[in-house]
């Protein structure tokens, strides 16, 4: 029986469809050879070309050109020329199969149009290459405007206008008339002023600033103050904020373990500092690329590579976790980020879109993404110092300090009585002094350890380490065990050590123990050189050698003496400290905490004992930081030694000069560290299948974006890390790079008017927006290499047009037209952004600290732990009335006040922040503590200067808020407020006004 | 140079941008309708709050999702794994060829709690859940879920965004940029977290990411004396009577209108004054949410309230439906901290040491507390139209950890769902005999979050938002409606 092949349903035979086709089809006779040109080009064309074209290659294959389409899809030949029914092309178009079926929607082939096309592959597929199919070829994505060179366009001259000021008008203006449109009118002074100030200074004019310029008599006024506010280090703050969007800048890491990036801030001051000083913009894209190469003696091209290492990084995914199949999944992130972040920023392309596949709609192939990792595969994020010779200068005086310190500890020591320090013992030293503070034992190995040391793998418990040191006999890490614990090198076993977690960190050291909370305990800070601190980080143990203890002090009876404590920060009491004499429990601390403060201990140690050993247990706990202390570990001679009063005298002498030297160690500024990178030998970079780390493919040399039409490889497999990066930065910086300056200019644009030029200041590629002004965008672009790519002349330029110096009220007529505003037939009412809100509210409150650059201020309060905490609480600190941008920026835990205010959060790029009006920001406007907390203090302002004046308050309160004089009603209704509900009401509400959030 | 026509994804987003942006009037104001935001629906929704809005018709109107960071082990609960139990002593990974996120593989461990059979599906859950138990027939079991991270952070960002990295917007997010709120006087996307803390990667988990903030999850305070929300009325020492209030505001108002006159056709203007105006209604109708005292006193029993250690999260889930009755669009209530200053016993599921001890504390308060939900919810007739959810960001190994424990296992695990038009009593996909990977039916987050907005009637296809190129989606470029999980109408 036949069935209708229209009715089949979900037919998974294709072979079955083909055969019922086969039987369908008209037989043909002697009939001519089908003719390629003029029968199937246009039945592919009409069909296929749709989605196998240009335009889209569904499946890898494309039907509009002859090599192409020969080639096949990705499954493969399509067409065996000669056999039909070999042909994947025929049984497709044949099949009537829903998944198999070609075109899968639309119109079908007809069957005659079928049996032509199953002829023609019978008669051999002939296809003469022609025109169309060279043009087919042709890519038509790299016809896209942005990626041609940037020609500089002629001005354009409006015919009988008077209106414009400089050659952006007439470029705004040509477009406005052409659109139907015309200009507005100035705004006023007040307006303007209030405008630029924002703009370019982030912050409000002040009274004074207002009056001077609205009363200004000359007729360059405006330019003065654009030059003015141009000129004022409030600038860089201000365009630092726009820049740092760009780099997610923040200081912290982000993710699960959120840690603080305590020298992120030097990368914050260098692009502050650039923007002030008007660095040219290519320099500042080298240095922030490849400064560490480039200018490895320069601090400020150290601190721009602050940029390479601005964003997010996963410490549990690149460090903790054991597994690393998901330590690779980490570093591709990373690597992602990074190359995201270096391209958007610089160029505009959404390269990332190409990590999984091709980019679906720019010409950016997966290889070119994966080349541009092979750029960075070397670049590791790290603190490092800003300045090689600060870091020279101070090893220096450093080591001659300390070398003198030795000597005087060595003569001070021949002078006093003789006692031996057991943690200068742990730390290298012979009890004199001579030991290294921080240096310590590892309680696995028995070794010296230099670097702090997290949670230790591979732990072998009750395992006796024999330690090679004068006094020292061994460790161990101790836990209960029905054999015993061996405590010393004769065998000796105890077996009452406290039951533990069997886990341990870290080490035994002379002085802090890894991440340890607290060097200051029962009134005593271990910090002070005259202590001594022998850290113990749980579980561990150390034993001495009394044999040895004895011939050094010369004396049979010795006494130890120490005062035990807990120096971690966890409430509960889990740590236990014991001390064994050759086995014997001598003294034992069972669950100490933080409130039992030192616990001294004194043990007298007859001639015939032998070994000395000290214990810290964790209580079973293996999570909290067990770190025991044993404060002024000392053995001394059990019998008294007096000194003669010569020696007594000597004795004060060095220990003077011994306090100046630690004085001025002390004092020894540390060079300065950025958070920035490491440069690495680069591992070796491949294409990862759908972007997977555990399926690479072929490897990639360090190269860039071909559609440029610029060279695009930069080295080989074995180019060198730093010269990676230089070559990228000189590919971004060439000046044929047509991308770098029209991006810039368009994002100058953006943060000037509100929307871009391009309104996609991130996406320059074909999915982006397009560009309104493209000659203006041209011409800017073409100016910044003429004005050697300085900004300040291009934000003059801009600032001082008619086009922005235009009124913002709307007009209907040219709503109609605009309604989005365009093309500026009006300027753009703003409102403030987060940090604006914050800076304003401090200027107009007359608390703003204007100290430039350093740490941020820290309006939380931080507690440690394994995933630190962030408590947001300091608005009330006076050191945090800073300017915004000089704020600590948590990742994990944004500031609630500034994302409620639309600040974005620093794990993505942001060239375009969202404006939102939202309950939430009202009710935070009127009731966060910050706004309460400074409507009183301008309140208090205006109190000391108009005691009891409720009318002058009023005034005063109006003039600090929006910087005019209120109106005769807004006078009265507002002295009422004050009269009936305090000064403080009326602050609190002129900050909530629509007048202090908008621009006009 | 060619000026080139505006692809389609350009035109869509700059009328996005207009939308949001120019805020439409009202239309773009703090809960009221977001859908403006969906240029699908700009035209003929823009006002209304209705579930008609979506992409397709709704099963679901609201959502409460369950969520236990730290790692909650399927094979101790949801998912019966008879062949572990044979092999329990017998080495996990002979070859020891496997490093999981902390440890090498121990031996097989079988479930701490014995499982048996429940309900008319005869579905097995171990002893560790004896009230969730008794809901069986109304929840939908996954056992095939995966997820691309194995640590406590990227798992948790992309359970609750669909991304292993942080920076995407949450679904409740997505939820309610869909869909907008139902009740204007009420944030529509609400979270509870744990009263010991916040979850591993903190409120990045319930962000806006780069939607509009107005998004992003609005955290309520469910202590006793703390304002639900923040700065919803003026910290102490600040605080004024109703009077000065009220005319402030009205000074406030007129300074405002008198601003915008001069302004005309500012609609951002207007927002802002209507914002304020709703800022106080929602001081008024957010205390009332909060106040459990208007709850009978069966209903306190079934949650257990007033339990010294299950209570908070009993409270927690009778505040979510007490939310969802007042129109609160989307719930997300945490069952467990981050993995915070040590505790003797974990401050989430997170058990590498003493699965036995945790999972024995947080399966008490996750039984006790879905349960009187889910319960609560159907003795109301709310179940119909709330979707509930509960999930984790990944499973634990079916070898132990030390003696008693285990380690992360993103290679399979559970997540169930409940009401809104999911079928009850069912399951979908499996893990392998012993619950190390999937064996079948293997899925991500992306087609529990595409069932999720399917049931709340919008297409997770085209659910999107531009970002620097790209047309984001809760689902990424993945996602599945099961469908074998809705109820078949």
């Amino acid at each position: 029986m036949f069935v209708l092949p229209a009715m089949s349903q979900r037919m998974r035979m294709g072979f079955l469809g083909l055969a019922l086709m086969a039987f369908a089809l008209p037989v043909y006779g002697e009939s001519p050879k089908v003719d390629f040109e003029k029968q199937i080009r246009p039945l592919l064309a009409a069909h296929c070309v749709k989605c196998h074209g240009s335009e889209a290659n569904s499946g890898g294959l494309r039907l509009d050109a002859r090599s192409l389409a020969f080639q096949g899809g990705d499954s493969g030949k399509i067409i065996e020329p000669g056999k039909s029914g070999e042909s994947e092309l025929i049984r497709r178009v044949a099949s009537h199969d829903e998944f198999e079926m070609m075109p899968p929607e639309g119109e079908r082939l007809s069957p005659d149009e079928i049996g032509l096309l199953k002829r023609w592959v019978d008669e051999g597929a002939s296809w003469q290459e022609t025109e169309a199919d060279r043009a087919a070829l042709h890519d038509k994505r790299l016809d896209h405007w942005a990626w041609q060179p940037v020609a500089k366009p002629e001005v354009p001259r409006n015919a009988d206008s008077q209106w414009g000021r400089n050659p952006v008008d007439a470029f705004i203006l040509s477009k406005l008339n052409e659109k139907g449109l015309s200009p507005s009118p100035e705004a006023d002074r007040r307006t303007l002023i209030r405008r630029l100030s924002y703009d370019l200074r982030g912050l409000p004019p002040s009274l004074e600033e207002i009056e001077g310029f609205v009363n200004d008599a000359d007729p360059h006024a405006y330019e003065n103050l654009v030059d003015r506010y141009l000129d004022s280090p409030r600038f860089g703050e201000r365009w630092a904020r726009h820049w740092l969007d760009i780099a997610h800048y923040a200081d912290t890491h982000g993710f699960e373990r959120d840690m603080l990036r305590p020298h992120a801030w030097p990368y914050r001051d260098y692009v502050i500092r650039s923007l002030n000083e008007d660095k040219p913009y290519d320099q500042f894209l080298k240095e922030q690329i490849a400064g560490d190469v480039l200018w490895p003696e320069q601090p400020d091209a150290i601190a721009a590579t602050g940029f390479l290492a601005a964003g997010p990084w996963d410490y549990v995914g690149q460090v903790e976790t054991k597994s690393d199949v998901l330590r690779r999944a980490a570093k591709a992130d990373a690597l992602d980020d990074l190359t995201t972040q270096v391209m958007t920023a610089s160029c505009g392309v959404t390269v990332n879109c190409a990590r999984c596949h091709d980019h679906k709609i720019d010409p950016i192939s997966q290889e070119e993404y994966y080349s541009l990792w092979a750029v960075f595969a070397g670049v590791r994020q790290s603190s490092r110092p800003l300045d090689a010779v600060e870091v020279q200068n101070y090893q220096q005086t450093q080591d001659q300090l300390k070398s003198r310190m030795q000597e005087v500890r060595s003569q001070l020591h021949k002078l006093l009585p003789q006692t031996i320090d057991l943690a200068d013992v742990v730390g290298g030293g012979l009890g004199d002094g001579t030991g290294v503070l921080g240096q310590g034992i590892d309680a696995l190995s028995g070794k010296t350890v230099d670097a702090k040391m997290g949670f230790r793998e591979g732990i072998a418990i009750n395992k006796f380490q024999v330690v090679s040191s004068p006094f020292i006999d061994g460790v161990v890490v101790p836990n209960f065990s029905q054999e015993g614990t061996p405590i010393a090198s004769n065998g000796i076993r105890v077996h009452d050590v406290p039951q533990n977690s069997g886990l341990t960190w870290d080490a035994i050291r002379n002085g802090a123990v890894k991440s340890q909370f607290t060097l200051k305990l029962g009134g005593t800070d271990f910090r002070n050189p005259e202590h001594s601190l022998l850290m113990i980080h749980a579980n561990g143990a150390i034993t001495f050698d009394l044999e040895k203890l004895r011939e050094a002090i010369g004396a049979q009876t010795l006494t130890f003496s120490t005062q035990v404590g807990y120096f971690g920060q966890t409430a509960i009491n889990g740590a236990t400290a014991s001390i064994y004499v050759d086995g014997h429990l001598k003294s034992q601390q069972v669950g100490i905490g933080a409130r039992d403060g030192l616990i001294p201990v004194e043990i007298e140690l007859p001639s015939e004992n032998q070994f000395l050993t000290i214990m810290a247990t964790d209580g079973g706990n293996g999570i909290s930081h067990d770190q025991v202390g044993f404060g002024n570990p000392r053995i001394a001679n059990a019998h008294e030694y007096a000194p003669s009063s010569e020696e007594e005298m000597q004795i004060q002498a060095l220990r003077n000069e011994l306090e100046t030297l630690e004085g001025q160690l002390e004092s020894l500024k540390e060079p300065q560290q950025i958070y920035a990178i490491a440069s690495e030998t680069p591992s070796p970079i491949h294409v990862l299948r759908r972007g997977n780390p555990e399926d690479p493919t072929q490897a990639v040399t360090p190269g860039t974006l071909s559609c440029l039409g610029l060279p695009d490889s930069l080295g080989t497999m074995d180019t060198p890390e730093g010269e990676r990066r230089v070559a990228l930065a000189q590919w971004i910086t060439n000046p044929d790079n047509p991308l770098t300056r029209r991006v810039i200019v368009n994002r100058l644009w953006h943060y000037h008017f509100g929307t871009g030029i391009v309104d996609t200041p991130g996406d320059f590629g074909l999915a982006g927006g397009i560009p309104t002004h493209p000659k203006l965008l041209d011409w800017m672009a073409a100016e910044l290499l003429e004005n050697q790519w300085k900004l300040k002349g291009l934000h003059r330029v801009i600032v001082t047009s008619a086009t922005y110096r235009q009124s913002s009220v709307h007009r209907p007529e040219s709503d109609k037209v605009d309604s989005e505003n365009r093309y500026l037939s009006r300027m753009n009412a703003r409102k403030l952004d987060a940090e604006s809100v914050r800076d304003s509210v401090l200027a107009a409150c007359g608390t703003l600290d204007l100290t430039m650059y350093g740490p941020g201020f820290r309006d939380f309060d931080y507690q440690e732990a394994y995933a630190p905490i962030y408590e947001y609480t300091g608005t009330d600190r006076p050191e945090s009335w800073r300017r915004s941008i000089y704020r600590f920026i948590v990742r994990t835990t944004p500031h609630p006040y500034m994302t409620t205010l639309d600040c974005p959060d620093p794990a993505n790029l942001t060239p375009d922040r969202n404006v939102t009006t939202t309950v939430l920001q009202s009710l935070t406007l009127l009731n966060n503590d910050f706004m309460l907390q400074q409507s009183e203090h301008l309140a208090e302002r205006i109190q000391q200067a108009s005691p009891g004046a409720p009318t002058d308050q009023s005034v005063k309160a109006f003039q600090a808020v929006l910087g005019r004089l209120p109106t005769e009603q807004e006078r009265m209704a507002s002295t009422k407020l004050i009269e009936e509900h305090g000064l403080t009401s009326l602050c609190r509400v002129l900050l909530n006004t629509n007048e202090f959030i908008y621009i006009d | 140079m060619s000026e080139y026509q505006p692809s389609q994804l350009a035109t869509a987003m700059s009328r996005r941008r207009f939308l949001l942006e120019s805020g439409g009037g009202l239309g773009a104001v703090a809960f009221a309708s977001m859908l403006a935001g969906d240029p699908l629906h700009a035209a003929d929704n823009a006002s209304s709050g209705s579930t008609k809005i979506g992409h397709h018709p709704a099963t679901a109107t609201n959502v409460i999702q369950i969520f236990c960071p730290g790692g909650l082990s399927h094979v101790d609960t949801w998912d019966y794994r008879p062949v572990l139990e044979k092999r329990a002593g017998k080495p996990f990974d002979p070859d020891g060829k496997l490093t999981f996120f902390a440890s090498k593989p121990g031996n097989c461990q079988p479930s701490f709690w014995k499982f048996r059979q429940h309900g008319e599906c005869g579905k097995w859950m171990s002893d560790l859940f004896p009230h969730l138990s008794q809901c069986v027939d109304d929840m939908a079991f996954i056992h095939s879920m995966q997820s691309k991270s194995a640590l406590h952070g990227p798992a948790m960002f992309m359970m609750n965004s669909g991304f292993i990295r942080p920076g995407f917007p949450a679904m409740g997010s997505w939820v309610t940029y869909g869909l907008g709120s139902e009740n204007e006087n009420m944030p529509a996307f609400v979270v509870l977290p744990d009263p010991r803390g916040l979850p591993p990667g903190g409120v990045i988990n319930w962000g806006a990411g780069f939607l509009p903030a107005v998004h992003q999850g609005t955290v309520i305070e469910s202590a006793r004396d703390k304002p639900p929300i923040a700065d919803l009325f003026p910290s102490e020492g600040f605080q004024l009577d109703e009077t000065a209030e009220d005319d402030s505001r009205a000074f406030l108002q007129s300074m405002n209108r008198r601003h915008a006159q001069h302004r005309p056709g500012d609609s951002m203007l207007e927002a802002r004054i209507a914002s304020y105006e709703l800022a106080a209604k929602l001081q008024l109708s957010a205390p009332q949410v909060m106040d459990l005292n208007q709850e009978s006193k069966a209903t306190h029993q079934m949650y257990a309230t007033e339990h010294e250690e299950i209570g908070s999260f009993g409270r927690q889930c009778l505040l979510a439906r007490r939310m969802v009755e007042r129109g609160v669009r989307f719930v997300q209530v945490f069952c467990g901290a981050e993995n915070t200053t040590a505790e003797k016993i974990r401050p989430n599921w997170d058990s590498h040491e003493d699965l036995p001890r945790d999972h024995g504390y947080w399966g008490a308060i996750l039984d006790r507390g879905a349960s009187a939900l889910i319960t609560d919810l159907k003795q109301r007739g709310m179940l119909d139209s709330t979707l509930v959810i509960c999930t984790s960001e990944f499973g634990r190994q079916p070898a132990a950890q030390g003696g008693k424990g285990r380690d992360h296992n993103p290679g399979a695990f559970t997540s169930w769902m409940a009401g809104g038009g999911i079928q009850g009593g069912v399951s979908y996909g499996q893990s392998d005999e012993l619950g190390f990977q999937v064996l079948d039916h293997p899925t991500y987050c992306y087609d529990l979050h595409a069932t999720a907005l399917h049931a709340l009637g919008l297409d997770h296809e085209r659910l999107t938002y531009y970002q620097n190129g790209i047309m984001r989606r809760l689902t990424d470029v993945h996602g599945h409606v099961l469908d074998s999980l809705l109820k078949k109408s």
